[in-house]
C-alpha cells in the first residue's frame, strides 16, 4: 500500500521538480556513483547563484562583502554526458488500471527527471531527446541547475502523440554521441525492432552505456482487462480488439515472447534492460535501473 | 379515419435503433498492448446506452408531432356546458340553469339556431362525462339526433323580430296592389315605395312600356308582359312565366295582380319559399338517448396550426443539432 501511495503521490504531484525531490529524498545517496565527490576541492571560479544550487556551496564571506550570492565552482569536469531519451508516442499514454492518474508517460518523465537531477548533482552534462509524433525534439547537453530547469520544463511540456520518428530522423539526431555518454532510454518497447531500438543498438555499437527502462502496467503483467468493452491500438488503425477469458492465455504468451525477445537482444548487446511496472515506487525502479550491472563493466571506454 | 395514423407511432423505434447502433460501432478504448490480442469485429453491445440524447429526443419528437399532425387530434377540453341559441332572453337562460342544476356550467353562445348541427361538428371537444343543456329557440332537426353526450333541450319559441320589406310599385293600379299587401299577415311589414332603391326586394312593373335599363331588383312581378318581349318564350310553371335577366328575376302572369284569395296565397307562399327560405320550427323539449357509438363529427383541425408550428421548429432544431454534431 505504501508502495502504491508513493507512485500515486508522484503521479499527483503537479510539479515535476517537487516529485523528483520527493523520490530522491527517499533514495538517500544510494546511487551517487560519480567519481568526483564534493564541490570545491580545487577552486576554479566564482559563479552567480542560481536557484537550485546547494546552499553549502555559497561563499558566505564573499556574500558579506559583495551583498550578492556567489557559488564556488570547482574543477570537476566529468567527461561523461548523460542523455535522457523519452519515448512519447501515443502508446505511452497507457494508464495504470489500478492507480488513478498514473500513466507510463508520467512515470517515464519522473524517472528521467530524477536521472537528470542526479547527473546535475554529479556535475555531469546532460541532454534530452524526446521522440514524439514522428519527430525528435533535441535539447543539447549542458551542465548546471539551469540546464536541469530547462530539461524539466521540456519534460513537463511533452504530450504523447503519434508514433516513433523515422530511422533517418532519429539517426540525424544522434550526431551528439561522440563523447562517451550514458544513454537512459525510457519506453514501453512495444515496437521492437523499431527506429528507437536500432538507434539504441547503434549507440551501443559506438560503445556508449545504453540503459533501457521498459515501463509496464500491472494489468498488462497480470493480463487483466475489462472484457466488456472493445479495445483499439492507440498507434494502429481503427481495428478493434477483444479481451476475454479465452484469449487471456494467448495474450500473456505473445506478450511474454515479445519482451523475452527484447530482453534477449539487449542482453546480446550488453544493454542493461530493466522492466518495471509503473505502480512500483519510483525510487525502487530508479535504483534498479541506474544500478543495473553490465556483463563486462571494464569494457567501458 | 385520421385516428388510424396513431398506429404509425411504432416508427419512433427506428431513430432509437439507429442511435443505438452508432453507439456500438464507436465505443473502443485505447490499449497499448492491444496488438497481443486477437482482433475482433465490432461486437453488438447489449446495453441500451444512448448517445446524442438531445438529437434522439428531437427526432422522436419530430416524428411524433408529424403523426399527431396527420391524425389531427381533438382534445376533449369542454366540460359541462350550456349552449345558448342567439336571441334567447338572459332571464330564461338563468331560470333553466337553476332548474337543471348547472349553474357553474360553461356558457357557449351558438352562432346560429341550428344547434344540433353545431353540436355534431364540435361534439368531440366535449368531455365524455359532460352534461349539456341546450336553451333557446332551437331549430328542430329533420331526423332524431344521435348524440354521445347527455343533452337536455329547453326550447323557447321566440317570435321573429319585426322587420320591413320594401316593395317598389310602378303601376296605374297602385290601390289594388296596396290592398293585396295589406291583406298579408306575418311578422314582416311591407312598405310600398313609388321608387326603387337599394333596399328594394320586390319590384312590381305594371306598365306596358319597357323599364329604364338602370332599374334593378332581386325579383320582378311583371303584370304586363308587353314590357318584356323575351317573356313570351320563357318557361312557365302553373301559369307563371319566369326569366332571369341582368336586371333581376322576372315572374310574369296574366292574372297579376291576383283577383282571388287562393291565387294571392299561392303567389305569396311561392315567393316565401323560393326567395326567403324555409323558417324552421322550434324543437320540442326533449332529451335524446345517449348513444356512445354515434358517428363522430368532422375533425376540428383546432390543433393543426400549433402542430404545424411545432413541426417547423422541431425540424429546424433537428437540422441544427445534426449539423453541430457533424463538425
Amino acid at each position: 500500500m505504501s508502495v502504491l501511495a508513493s507512485a500515486a503521490l508522484a503521479a499527483h504531484t503537479g510539479k515535476l521538480d517537487l516529485a523528483i525531490r520527493h523520490v530522491l529524498a527517499g533514495l538517500g545517496h544510494g546511487i551517487h556513483a560519480g567519481r568526483e565527490r564534493g564541490a570545491g576541492v580545487e577552486f576554479s571560479e566564482y559563479r552567480a547563484y542560481a536557484p537550485g544550487d546547494e546552499w553549502r556551496r555559497v561563499d558566505w564571506k564573499l556574500m558579506a562583502r559583495a551583498d550578492r550570492y556567489y557559488v564556488r565552482e570547482a574543477e570537476r569536469d566529468s567527461h561523461v554526458a548523460v542523455w535522457l531519451v523519452l519515448d512519447a508516442t501515443a502508446s505511452m499514454l497507457e494508464p495504470s488500471r489500478s492507480v488513478e492518474g498514473l500513466d507510463k508517460l508520467g512515470m517515464a518523465r519522473l524517472l528521467l527527471g530524477c536521472a537528470g537531477a542526479i547527473a546535475q548533482r554529479q556535475g555531469d552534462a546532460f541532454g534530452l531527446l524526446v521522440c514524439q509524433g514522428e519527430r525528435a525534439h533535441f535539447t543539447p547537453a549542458a551542465r548546471g541547475p539551469r540546464q536541469l530547469q530547462r530539461v524539466l520544463a521540456q519534460l513537463e511540456r511533452v504530450d504523447a502523440a503519434g508514433t516513433l520518428p523515422a530511422p533517418e530522423v532519429l539517426r540525424a539526431s544522434l550526431h551528439f554521441a561522440r563523447a562517451p555518454s550514458v544513454v537512459c532510454v525510457a519506453s514501453d518497447f512495444l515496437d521492437w525492432p523499431s527506429p528507437l531500438s536500432e538507434a539504441m543498438l547503434r549507440l551501443r555499437g559506438m560503445r556508449h552505456d545504453v540503459r533501457a527502462l521498459c515501463l509496464q502496467t500491472e494489468a498488462e503483467i497480470a493480463a487483466d482487462f475489462d472484457a466488456s468493452i472493445a479495445w483499439r491500438d492507440p498507434e494502429g488503425d481503427k481495428r478493434l480488439f477483444r479481451f476475454g477469458r479465452d484469449v487471456r492465455a494467448g495474450y500473456a504468451r505473445q506478450r511474454e515472447e515479445h519482451f523475452e525477445m527484447v530482453a534477449r537482444q539487449c542482453r546480446a548487446h550488453d544493454i542493461p534492460y530493466v522492466a518495471a511496472p509503473i505502480e512500483r515506487a519510483p525510487a525502487d525502479t530508479l535504483r534498479a535501473w541506474l544500478q543495473a550491472k553490465r556483463k563486462a563493466p571494464g569494457r567501458r571506454p | 379515419m385520421n385516428s388510424w395514423w396513431w398506429w404509425a407511432l411504432p416508427v419512433l423505434i427506428l431513430p432509437i435503433l439507429w442511435h443505438r447502433q452508432k453507439r456500438e460501432q464507436m465505443k473502443a478504448v485505447p490499449l497499448a498492448t492491444a496488438r497481443f490480442l486477437p482482433s475482433s469485429r465490432p461486437v453488438q453491445l447489449r446495453t441500451w446506452r444512448l448517445q446524442d440524447l438531445l438529437l434522439l429526443l428531437l427526432r422522436c419528437l419530430l416524428l411524433a408531432t408529424l403523426i399527431a399532425w396527420l391524425a389531427d387530434p381533438v382534445l376533449p377540453w369542454r366540460g359541462d356546458s350550456v349552449l345558448v341559441v342567439p336571441g334567447t332572453p338572459p332571464a330564461f337562460v338563468d331560470r333553466q340553469l337553476r332548474e337543471a342544476g348547472l349553474t357553474d356550467a360553461r356558457r357557449i353562445d351558438l352562432p346560429h339556431r341550428d344547434a344540433y348541427r353545431w353540436l355534431h361538428e364540435h361534439e368531440r371537444e366535449f368531455d365524455p362525462q359532460a352534461r349539456l343543456l341546450l336553451v333557446g329557440d332551437v331549430a328542430m332537426p329533420a331526423a332524431l339526433p344521435r348524440l354521445r353526450h347527455a343533452l337536455t333541450v329547453r326550447p323557447q319559441a321566440v317570435p321573429a323580430p319585426a322587420s320591413e320589406r320594401h316593395v317598389a310599385v310602378f303601376s296605374q293600379r297602385v290601390d289594388a296592389w296596396r290592398k293585396l299587401f295589406a291583406a298579408l299577415e306575418g311578422p314582416q311589414a311591407d312598405v310600398l315605395d313609388a321608387q326603387a332603391g337599394a333596399k328594394t326586394e320586390l319590384l312590381i312593373w305594371d306598365l306596358p312600356h319597357a323599364p329604364p335599363p338602370g332599374l334593378r331588383a332581386p325579383l320582378w312581378w311583371v303584370a304586363d308582359s308587353r314590357a318584356f318581349p323575351a317573356l313570351e318564350k320563357a318557361p312557365q310553371v302553373d301559369g307563371l312565366r319566369y326569366l332571369d335577366t341582368p336586371q333581376g328575376r322576372l315572374w310574369s302572369a296574366p292574372w297579376l295582380p291576383p283577383q282571388d284569395a287562393a291565387a294571392a296565397r299561392t303567389l305569396f307562399e311561392t315567393w316565401q319559399r323560393l326567395h326567403l327560405g324555409v323558417q324552421p320550427h322550434t324543437a320540442p323539449p326533449q332529451a335524446p338517448v345517449v348513444d356512445a357509438r354515434a358517428p363522430a363529427g368532422p375533425n376540428g383541425g383546432a390543433l393543426r396550426d400549433a402542430l404545424s408550428a411545432a413541426l417547423l421548429v422541431l425540424f429546424a432544431l433537428e437540422r441544427i443539432a445534426t449539423h453541430v454534431r457533424r463538425r
